[in-house]
């Protein structure tokens, strides 16, 4: 048994090792003798503890041994580090401290790393690829598990060998494709434009592009699915920008075929000025009804630091129409930005040409953002509570009854 | 859980982890919980001599945890062990382990050994400001007085923010010391504290006062007073410094606020070219004016009166002494409504200009420009901080510039109990409606003559609003 505890031990203590050999030191003929010393000194403090004596201190007998022929090597070792290889040692030891860093690094990530302008901009960058690492991490594993199930559900059946008889083949994900294909395609010719305007690129970090490209793929793709998709125009979208060149890494070969207008124009050269509207949440204009005549335009922008008025002034410059969507008319609007995802809007604007009912539409707003909808429009509301107060009241208590609709309005509108 | 009392046997550790529901992150939550109750630093040995013998090797993290409880002990020779350990197992160390390390050195008997330590932070990356405040200390501990400020000055050079505690340090521990040059030193930390603005609290005012009174032959006798509003010491009789900006400073402002604050990235955010000239135009053939007016804001002073009646108010009282106004606003309020009556809108255009901006331009850019046009002497009303027109200032240095001009300029006023009649000091109205928040005529700052310094200072170390300055002041003159 002794022996046996004593060679798990070696074995655990051999797994260290890699790590002085990994540093360039000419420690694969050591190791043997090493551990034998090691195992030594350790039998010696098993013998010596049950005689009662705690031996405080031997922790550090432990770390110093075998270590110390080492000593030497790692001071002549610590010649000149370039600053990437020592930017990677200090990471190495945040992670062994236990602070949020990434387990492996690219070049790239880590000089972006030291790019980084201050500590709390490293943190934050460690922070992100770390969390990054672990969703990576989560979906290998998850896929793994669904392979290996499959795998075994494949067996089974194969086992029962049962064939199923059916009309249709099973390509339901191609037919589909090609389905939404005509669909787009027929969008592209009779489709009502929506502009998406890609000249915010000064105005973002490339974390912001990201994200951005991101939402307009996710718009993109639920607009191909919709019944009566837009015709989408990217405008002002310049060659080599970043906006594209994330477009093309997310869409590899696809994005030379896909079914939207691309151009580096702006789309007061395009269409008509008076047809245009450009929706933005700092307008002063509420959007009443969606008009099937109109152009919609949604500026391509995430704006995670507060740079309000940006894309108002835009359309002022150009002179267009603005509006906002009704937010407050019919949510009670609960906190967070009244600024929308560029696909929460797309899938609002398809809601709205499909039907043409905002409370419909307004269900796409995250529902954190609010309490609950109002029916109908806050005022209305007060309009007809006023009347069902005369009605109940009678015309003595008018006063009364006054102050109580005042009252609730007000909370109404507090929320 | 609830670290044990004495140090444990290995059996007893292994049975104690077996009990814990987690048992792989047993040895970290069990030290962070001995740093928590401050366990006797032989429980922590006994636990690190379990896992090493056990495991074969301990845990970096684990170090660093054994290493926070033996700084918070004061343990210096262990400090040095783990650190010995930890060069000897690994090749370089994080900035964690540094923190601990020399904030436990620095106040040890080998405190210049931090000092050595601060040195190997500095190859791979800019030491914290703690850091420096540890060695800082240390020096000044020992009497180093040349040693601490050389580190100070190096900690400025790397653009750190020396926190209240160094620049107190300076102070407390230069008391009674002889030497023209340390003299020099701490009036540069004072002119420090003028330059950025920074006001000392009381703890740190006591340091300075004593510090003065301790310099050897040099007379000083301080004493805590309240400046007049005339700006006047009411100790010795000295006239503060007024609040107007120098020539240069306040060209350089008014620039700064055009490119920064109105145009922006963008002209059309807050206005639009055309209305911006249309305004430069307006402003141009009228100049000077006396006072500019948020019609807005002032419009809304007592929630429930009419907003034209509020500001009928407000120009009346101010139209007094035929003041030159300028009021700007909306063109909203020109359209009759109940809150905005077109005859009151009528009378008051009689008595003060009126520019309407568009309903969605931004006017208080409008208020900057006018005011700032008009000269030193125009002053300007509103209750608005105007704290996101300071942040679109690019650099600190404006940004000192732009409160300081706004403390000597900016009239702020707020509803009174009706018939409460107040005395508005340097105007000598008397005003009715309003109480007034006048605008400063001295500069509350840090400031000296030669031989009489003037300090400002919080009361206690919280307290102060940014747009607040103290109205306590240390006086301190040479006999």
């Amino acid at each position: 048994m002794q022996s046996a505890n004593v060679l798990l031990k070696k074995i655990v203590r051999n797994s260290v090792l890699p790590f002085a050999a990994q540093h360039g030191m000419k420690k694969d003929l050591f190791p043997l003798s090493r551990t034998l010393s090691l195992s030594l000194c350790l039998k010696q403090d098993n013998s010596g503890s049950p005689s009662g004596k705690l031996d405080l201190d031997g922790w550090k007998k432990v770390m110093k041994s075998g270590l110390q022929e080492e000593v030497g090597e790692t001071v002549s070792e610590q010649k000149e580090l370039s600053t990437l290889a020592s930017a990677r040692e200090i990471l190495e030891m945040w992670r062994l401290a236990g602070r949020s860093v990434p387990e492996n690094i690219t070049e790239e990530q880590l000089k972006t790393f030291m790019a980084c302008p201050s500590k709390s901009a490293k943190k934050k960058y460690l922070k992100y690829l770390h969390l990054k690492e672990l969703y990576k991490k989560n979906d290998k594993r998850k896929m793994d598990e669904k392979r290996e199930r499959r795998l075994e559900a494949q067996k089974q059946a194969s086992e029962t060998d049962e064939t199923k008889r059916n009309s249709f083949l099973v390509m339901w994900a191609s037919a589909m494709d090609k389905a939404y294909g005509w669909r787009v395609a027929q969008s592209m010719i009779f489709g009502q434009p929506l502009i998406f305007d890609m000249s915010y690129e000064k105005e973002m970090s490339v974390r912001e592009v990201t994200n951005t490209v991101r939402q307009i793929v996710l718009s993109e793709s639920c607009n191909r699915r919709s019944v009566d998709p837009f015709h989408v125009h990217f405008c002002n979208l310049k060659d080599d920008s970043l906006y594209q060149r994330e477009f093309i890494k997310h869409y590899r070969e696809t994005w030379g075929k896909l079914l939207v207008t691309v151009t580096d124009r702006c789309y007061t050269d395009i269409f008509p000025k008076d047809k245009l509207v450009y929706l933005t949440a700092d307008s002063p204009k509420v959007m009443k009804t969606f008009d099937h005549d109109k152009i919609y335009i949604v500026g391509s922008m995430v704006d995670k630091s507060i740079k309000t008025g940006v894309s108002l002034a835009r359309a002022k410059r150009l002179g267009l129409e603005t509006a906002a969507l009704p937010l407050e008319r019919y949510l009670l609007w609960n906190s967070g930005a009244k600024n929308l995802t560029l696909d929460q809007m797309m899938h609002i604007l398809l809601t709205l040409k499909d039907t043409g009912d905002w409370k419909k539409a307004l269900e796409f707003v995250p529902k954190r953002k609010y309490c609950g909808f109002v029916s109908k429009p806050v005022n209305e509301l007060k309009k007809t509570l006023n009347l069902i107060n005369t009605l109940k009241l009678g015309n003595r208590q008018e006063e009364a009854q006054r102050q109580f609709a005042k009252n609730y309005s007000k909370k109404l509108r507090q929320k | 859980v609830q670290p044990p009392e004495k140090p444990l046997q290995a059996e007893e550790w292994s049975k104690l982890r077996e009990s814990f529901q987690s048992p792989e992150i047993f040895e970290e939550v069990m030290f962070n919980s001995m740093v928590r109750y401050n366990s006797p630093i032989d429980v922590a040995k006994s636990l690190l001599t379990h896992v090493a013998k056990s495991n074969g090797d301990i845990a970096y993290n684990l170090l660093l945890k054994y290493l926070a409880l033996c700084v918070q002990q004061g343990q210096t020779s262990e400090i040095r062990d783990v650190y010995d350990i930890m060069k000897m197992r690994f090749k370089i160390l994080e900035s964690g382990a540094y923190n601990l390390l020399i904030k436990g050195l620095s106040n040890s008997d080998q405190w210049r050994m931090a000092l050595t330590l601060l040195e190997e932070v500095k190859k791979f990356m800019t030491p914290s400001r703690t850091n420096y405040e540890s060695c800082i200390k240390a020096a000044g501990r020992h009497k180093e007085m040349n040693l601490a400020f050389e580190l100070y000055h190096e900690m400025l050079a790397k653009d750190l923010v020396p926190t209240l505690d160094i620049l107190q340090a300076l102070f407390d521990f230069s008391r009674g010391m002889q030497g023209a040059e340390l003299q020099k030193e701490l009036f540069g930390v004072l002119s420090y504290l003028r330059e950025n603005q920074i006001y000392p609290h009381k703890t740190f005012m006591r340091s300075v006062k004593l510090w003065f009174e301790s310099i050897p032959g040099g007379n000083w006798r301080g004493h805590l007073t309240n400046i007049k509003d005339s700006g006047q010491c009411p100790v010795c009789n000295h006239q503060l410094e007024d609040s107007d900006l120098t020539e240069e400073e306040y060209n350089n402002l008014r620039e700064r606020i055009i490119r920064d604050v109105i145009h922006g990235t963008d002209t059309f955010r807050k206005t639009s070219p055309q209305e911006f000239e249309a305004f430069q135009t307006f402003v141009e053939n009228r100049l000077p004016f006396d006072i500019v007016i948020d019609g807005l804001n002032v419009s809304h002073i007592k929630p429930r009166r009419m907003q034209c009646e509020n500001l009928f108010d407000a120009v009346n009282s101010l139209a007094k002494n035929n003041a030159r106004l300028l009021v700007l606003g909306r063109k909203h309020m020109l359209i009759n409504s109940s809150n905005w009556k077109r005859e009151i809108m009528k009378e008051m255009q009689k008595k003060a200009d009126f520019f309407f901006a568009e309903n969605i331009s931004e006017d208080d850019a409008f208020l900057l420009y006018a005011t700032l046009r008009s000269g030193q002497r125009c002053k300007f009303v509103t209750r608005d901080f105007l704290r996101d027109h300071k942040a679109a200032l690019s650099d600190s240095l404006t940004r000192h510039l732009f409160r300081k001009w706004q403390r000597g300029h900016q009239v702020a006023i707020s509803p009174s109990a009706d018939g409460k009649r107040i005395h508005f000091t340097s105007e000598k109205l008397f005003l009715s409606l309003f109480i007034q928040q006048p605008a400063f005529s001295y500069d509350c700052v840090v400031q000296t003559t030669g031989d009489t310094w003037h300090i400002p200072y919080k009361d206690s170390f919280e307290e102060k609003y940014s747009y607040r300055v103290p109205r306590k002041w240390l006086c301190i003159q040479q006999q």
